[in-house]
């Protein structure tokens, strides 16, 4: 292998490093090096999953026949013309999973690691240490064979070659088993396995390694599209996309929804941006999530967090429709994100997948996204490839690297490219293959600017309170639109409706009710209808009737003058004073500071609870709340009487101690000090050897120690075996608290 | 791009810029297959719904048409996914054909053996069918017509009836032309309902619907049984009947309450079929009492459900709809496409208005203000009694009168709901009340009056203006009244929208007390108003001199 390596021109060790790029990484010291990390496990599975179908099936033939192999043999077991083969052959040594040695080209060994059956063929018998069946006899025999063995050899024939016989397995299936093992046709591997080995398995395939060779890429097919069908529909869906992430910035806006704690967005809040985008939860999903991928939003990071626009969001807003295209389209293409993911229950999971939630993020997304995309690219100008031909076809070029749910992306993938423009009608568009090609931000957008509408600067009002943008309103002016109405409908034009509370929101917001109508008149061509100017008009005459402010304190006063003069009064202007009605002033200044204030410059104010009621003067009395106060403490002497009393009880406690004593000295044995368990241990083993009594304490379920004479038998466990007055008792080592020999 | 009228929208409405250079060639392209929802001064709105696509299947469109109308005249794109699903919608209608075979009688046929596998699977469409005949027929019980019609258009699949129609019983009838003729709409709405055998004129109040009823009996030259709301309705298809056609007075029958009359054209009430007793439908003979060759259904959309299910037994017979809406507030719209056919003809208001053959009219809400202590005790008020507290309002009094004042001359009618409020109101107009307590001879005795001219003021309650026909009033002031619905209001508005001898503007008042729900109440009256292209203006009570100057 070493010596194939040296023995590589430039050209070509530049095309092995360029493919397979993890052995330039660190970069080798030397050329042997190189091939040995060539040949590491790691690498070689890196470069084996990377294979298209057709490489990766001549690698198998491969590694299944004897080698050295040739072009020939491995044709014939594909069933190609060594014409077709060839090519793949070179390629494989090209990227050093094939090597030539002096006899001929022959598999990285590593490789039979990564392709342990390799196209689902068992080991060689001489690997199972038996001995080859002749291709001929196999035959025979199989035809000899009864119909139990026959089953089991039909379903290891095309892999996987291994089966299993548990215990149990039923008696028909054992005695066919039985029969093909006596027959050399399967080998046992241990005790509840049969493999079939390769030779046979070769046999029965008819010579052939694959049922289906796949040697060349699977053409999709589908309807062909008008390309300027095809744009035009991407356009479309592009002013649409425009207009639902204005929507959710708009919406979020106002009424930001929390992030969980486990970061993402809630489903009642997916739900919610779903009936206000008036689209399904799958599409709300993914705007939310483009948004967010783009930067467009995030979370705020606030105390009690929720998801709300970004200064960047800003900035776009104010782009051209194609820029603000490109932006979203480039964060899509790069995101590891997987929007389609938001609402299923992923395998092993609880619960659904949260939008905007760290289970959306999902790297593989990218590179499927990106093969889907490329494949899109690669057929010709218009087609419109069927979703399942495309997975057909993803599945050939990845054979081993595409994931179980690969319908579901390829699916998800193609719609969100539609909802994106990156295709239209399911064709690429020509602004979706500027992005594939990685044009930059000005030419990927000018891409997009031909298929999508101008930018409309007026709207028709109506006098049945409707606005319409006969199409896209340029930024500011669908800005102030979405603030005035509320979008009814959305498509080509937007549908905008006027109501009280749309407009009490303008108002709301800061805008007077000449701005508002200005607004409004500057916009449209035709004059405001009467109706509208009238419910503008309305709203705004009610619109702040109300104020509501907050304040520390206030002044009131029957008489309007005192009250001017407070006001006038230079002194009191740390105050500020304002005059809300013509019998009231407030002040930010706390109540009590307003009184003195007013006191010292010669006014008499009174202060007022919050009630109404006037709080009463206590100027010069004041008073703790009321204490409790404690009894004083005293000593009393030491009397004769108390004294007799004290000796009489010391004596009869000296008395009580002695007799204990004594009690304790006429029990029999020793006395018990407290031993550690180790020597218990000991002292027990000792005792049940020598089969002596032993003297120990023993705690019982109440706490109290016992003192037993003990006669141990064994000693296992933990627990110490024995009797006790005759009685056979089983004690608890950690409960003996001191043992001695008796 | 093309710069087209149309805006199609993702919500499948469809948006016609109507001052467009190209705008009536898109709205012909379009009638067929949409409703116009509203029509406002500058855009106006359609919306495409299945009954709407499966009419114009009915009407012999195909989904090409349909998609080629859609994409000549947007302007924009249009959503592709909305082109797939009208085809696939209108792919639906049709699949399906009732059909009557010499010699099994009737059946189903399909052109498409799934779907009907499908259908004769569903559990609410196999008792309604008989013995398969063959892959692609099965028989069908012949009472069973119109419910299987029903049961398909629920799931989606709605049938194709070419199992034609019994001639009935042959009377000669013949439109009386002598010093009139049928306007070009209405005999396009005829020969619309003619060639198509069954189904649903469509056209505006005050636009001739009764010719248009009298015209397809000319044409059927069969006994005809009428369908209409109530008696006084039924008295008008009578006198129209007589004036228009060759018909005496022998041969038109009232089947109402009062008189239960079986002639060759027999007029009966909604009221009289739907009665019951004991349980029992105890008039549904009449339906066979002649042998009917057309049946007339006076507005449609106000079908009780009742007769669709007698309608269902009905499906033999040549049936007629007239309506000035196919929108109910019931939703059954799919029971009147199934049970009594697909729409044949259909104008918009506005251009029949434009032709001159309505008069134009202009809506003026008038906002009065409430005083203080009526704004309080409304304030205090219990929820239910709020709105009767805002609507009779004695401020309002004044307002009418000024009203009146300024239109002293031309025939004027007051509406309202509350019966004080207008017994006060008439005794201060001076003028006769008409609420549902009057017997109907005095109804119709001040009718009459009124009709020719001898008084010019009427006050009716809200009850007794549902039926009434006022040919000359030209100003109507509405006092009180909820908006019930959008037919109602259609209607209300029907009444000042008749053909006036001398084209003179008509007008309608709506006097409502600012900041109650009385204004809510007009704002809806104000959408649906605006909505079906009528001026309007919403002025403050203090400025009305001015304003109705």
């Amino acid at each position: 292998m070493a010596d194939d390596v040296r023995a590589r021109t430039d050209a070509e060790l530049h095309d092995l490093l360029h493919r397979r790029q993890d052995l330039a990484r660190p970069a080798p010291a030397d050329l042997s090096a190189l091939a040995a990390r060539a040949s590491t496990r790691a690498s070689v599975q890196r470069a084996v999953d990377s294979l298209d179908l057709a490489h990766l099936q001549v690698l198998e033939a491969a590694s299944a026949a004897p080698q050295p192999v040739t072009a020939e043999a491995l044709a014939a077991l594909l069933g190609a013309t060594t014409e077709q083969v060839a090519p793949t052959v070179d390629d494989l040594w090209a990227l050093a999973l094939l090597w030539r040695s002096p006899e001929g080209l022959r598999v990285v060994r590593t490789v039979g690691e990564v392709l342990v059956h390799p196209a689902g063929l068992g080991p060689s018998a001489s690997d199972l240490a038996g001995r080859p069946t002749a291709p001929d006899d196999v035959a025979t025999l199989v035809d000899q064979a009864p119909a139990a063995a026959r089953a089991i050899l039909d379903r290891l024939t095309w892999g996987p070659p291994v089966a299993v016989l548990p215990a149990g397995t039923p008696e028909r299936v054992a005695t066919g088993a039985r029969w093909l093992l006596e027959h050399h046709l399967v080998a046992s591997v241990g005790t509840e396995q049969l493999v079939l080995p390769r030779e046979v398995a070769l046999a029965l395939r008819g010579g052939r390694s694959h049922a289906e060779p796949a040697l060349s890429a699977p053409a999709p097919t589908g309807d062909t599209r008008e390309p300027g069908a095809v744009d035009a529909a991407a356009g479309q869906q592009v002013t649409d996309l425009l207009s639902l992430v204005d929507e959710l910035a708009a919406e979020w806006g106002l009424r930001p929804p929390r992030v969980l704690r486990s970061g993402g967005l809630a489903v009642r809040d997916l739900k919610r941006l779903g009936s206000v985008l008036d689209v399904d939860q799958v599409r709300a999903a993914f705007v939310a999530e483009l948004t967010y991928t783009a930067g467009l939003v995030a979370d705020d990071g606030s105390l009690e967090p929720s998801w709300a626009p970004t200064p960047a969001y800003d900035e776009w807003q104010q782009q051209p429709g194609d820029q603000r295209w490109a932006a979203l389209a480039r964060a899509w293409l790069l995101t590891t994100r997987a929007p389609h993911v938001v609402g299923t229950t992923p395998p092993g999971a609880t619960g659904t997948v949260n939008a905007l939630g760290p289970d959306a993020h999902w790297p593989p997304a990218r590179g499927l996204r990106r093969d889907v995309l490329d494949l899109l690219a690669s057929v010709p100008t218009g087609l419109a490839p069927r979703a399942d031909e495309v997975v057909a076809s993803l599945r050939w070029h990845r054979p081993r690297r595409v994931p179980g749910s690969v319908d579901a992306v390829v699916a998800a993938v193609l719609r969100e490219a539609e909802w994106l423009g990156v295709t239209g009608r399911g064709a690429l568009s020509s602004a979706g293959r500027a992005l594939l090609e990685g044009r930059d931000e000005s030419s990927l957008a000018a891409a997009m600017h031909p298929h999508l509408p101008t930018p409309v600067e007026h709207v028709l009002l109506q006098a049945d309170l409707t606005a319409i943008a006969p199409g896209p309103l340029a930024g500011g002016l669908a800005t102030f639109m979405r603030l005035v109405a509320d979008v009814e409908s959305r498509g080509g034009a937007t549908v905008y409706r006027f109501t009280p509370d749309s407009v009490r929101r303008c108002l709301d917001a800061g805008w007077s009710v000449d701005q508002v109508l200005g607004a409004l008149g500057d916009a449209s061509h035709t004059p405001i209808p009467q109706p509208l100017d009238y419910l503008v008009r309305d709203v705004a005459r009610r619109h702040g009737q109300a104020r509501v402010g907050a304040m520390r304190a206030y002044i009131r006063c029957d008489d309007e003058t005192t009250l001017g003069a407070m006001l006038a009064e230079r002194e009191l202007s740390p105050l500020q004073l304002r005059s809300v009605a013509p019998t009231v002033l407030v002040s930010p200044v706390a109540a009590e500071t307003v009184l003195d204030f007013l006191r010292e410059n010669g006014f008499a104010p009174a202060a007022e609870t919050p009630d109404g009621g006037i709080v009463v003067p206590q100027a010069g009395r004041h008073r703790t709340p009321l204490q409790r106060r404690s009894a004083p403490v005293t000593a009393t002497g030491v009397d004769d009487e108390l004294v007799t009393t004290l000796v009489g009880a010391l004596r009869a406690g000296e008395e009580a101690a002695q007799y204990h004593r004594d009690q304790l000295a006429s029990r029999p044995g020793p006395s018990l000090p407290s031993t550690d368990p180790t020597t218990t241990l000991a002292v027990l083993r000792d005792a049940a050897a020598d089969r002596q009594p032993v003297w120990i304490g023993y705690s019982d379920a109440d706490g109290h120690v016992q003192r037993l004479l003990f006669q141990p038998e064994r000693v296992e466990g933990g627990r110490v075996h024995g009797t006790v007055d005759g009685t056979a008792r089983t004690l608890s080592i950690h409960r003996v608290t001191g043992a001695a020999a008796g | 791009m093309p710069d087209g009228p149309l805006i199609v929208q993702s919500d499948k409405t469809l948006l016609l810029e109507v001052d467009h250079p190209s705008a009536e060639e898109a709205r012909r392209a379009i009638a067929p297959f949409a409703e116009l929802e509203r029509a406002p001064e500058h855009i106006h709105t359609y919306r495409v719904t299945p009954l709407g696509l499966w009419n114009a299947r009915a009407a012999g469109h195909d989904a090409e048409q349909v998609v080629n109308a859609l994409i000549t005249h947007s302007r924009y794109a249009v959503p592709h996914a909305l082109l797939v699903d009208v085809a696939d919608t209108m792919d639906r209608y049709g699949r399906l054909t009732l059909e009557k075979d010499p010699e099994h009688g009737l059946l189903l046929r399909t052109t498409d053996r799934p779907v009907l596998e499908e259908v004769l699977r569903h559990k609410k469409i196999k008792p309604l069918v008989g013995d398969r005949l063959d892959q692609d027929r099965v028989l069908v019980h012949p009472s069973e017509r119109g419910h299987l019609k029903q049961e398909l258009l629920k799931i989606g699949w709605p049938a194709e009836d070419e199992a034609g129609y019994v001639d009935g019983e042959a009377h000669r009838i013949d439109l009386d032309n002598a010093d009139w003729s049928l306007r070009p709409y209405q005999q396009q709405a005829v020969d619309g309902f003619w060639h198509g055998g069954s189904g649903v004129v469509v056209l505006p109040c005050g636009a001739g619907k009764t010719l248009v009823g009298a015209g397809a009996m000319a044409q059927a030259k069969a006994t005809t049984l009428i369908l209409v709301t109530n008696t006084v309705s039924a008295r008008q298809w009578r006198d129209e009947l007589l004036k228009r056609t060759s018909l005496t007075e022998d041969e038109i029958g009232e089947y109402s309450g009062a008189r239960k009359e079986i002639r060759p054209v027999t007029i009966a009430t909604y009221q009289v079929l739907t009665t019951r007793r004991k349980g029992v439908y105890t008039h549904l003979d009449l339906l066979d009492a002649r042998d009917w060759g057309l049946v007339v259904y006076d507005e449609v959309h106000l079908l009780p459900a009742p007769i669709f299910r007698m309608t269902a037994d009905l499906q033999a017979r040549r049936r007629l709809g007239l309506t000035a809406t196919l929108v109910r507030e019931d939703g059954r719209e799919a029971d009147v496409f199934s049970l009594i056919g697909p729409k044949r003809y259909d104008a918009p208001w506005k251009d029949i208005e434009a032709q001159g053959y309505i008069a134009p009219a202009d809506c003026v809400e008038v906002r009065v203000t409430l005083p203080d202590t009526e704004r309080l005790a409304y304030a205090t008020a219990e929820p239910e009694d709020r709105y009767r507290l805002a609507s009779c309002s004695p401020v309002k009094i004044p307002v009418v009168e000024k009203i009146v004042a300024r239109h002293r001359g031309e025939p004027t009618l007051v509406i309202g709901q509350y019966l004080d409020q207008l017994d006060e109101l008439a005794q201060r107009l001076g003028a006769d009340v008409i609420t549902g307590e009057t017997p109907v001879a005095q109804r119709q005795k001040l009718f009459q009056a009124f009709r020719v001219g001898e008084i010019d003021l009427l006050v009716v309650s809200k009850v007794a203006n549902f039926s009434i026909d006022l040919p000359e009033a030209s100003v109507a002031i509405q006092v009180s009244g909820t908006f019930g619905s959008r037919q109602e209001e259609a209607q209300r508005l029907g009444r000042v929208l008749r053909p006036k001898g001398d084209g003179r503007t008509a007008h309608f008042y709506t006097v409502v007390s600012r900041d109650t729900v009385d204004a809510e109440f007009a704002a809806h009256r104000q959408r649906f108003l605006a909505e079906q292209g009528y001026a309007y203006r919403i002025v403050d009570a203090d400025d009305l001199p001015t304003a109705t100057a």
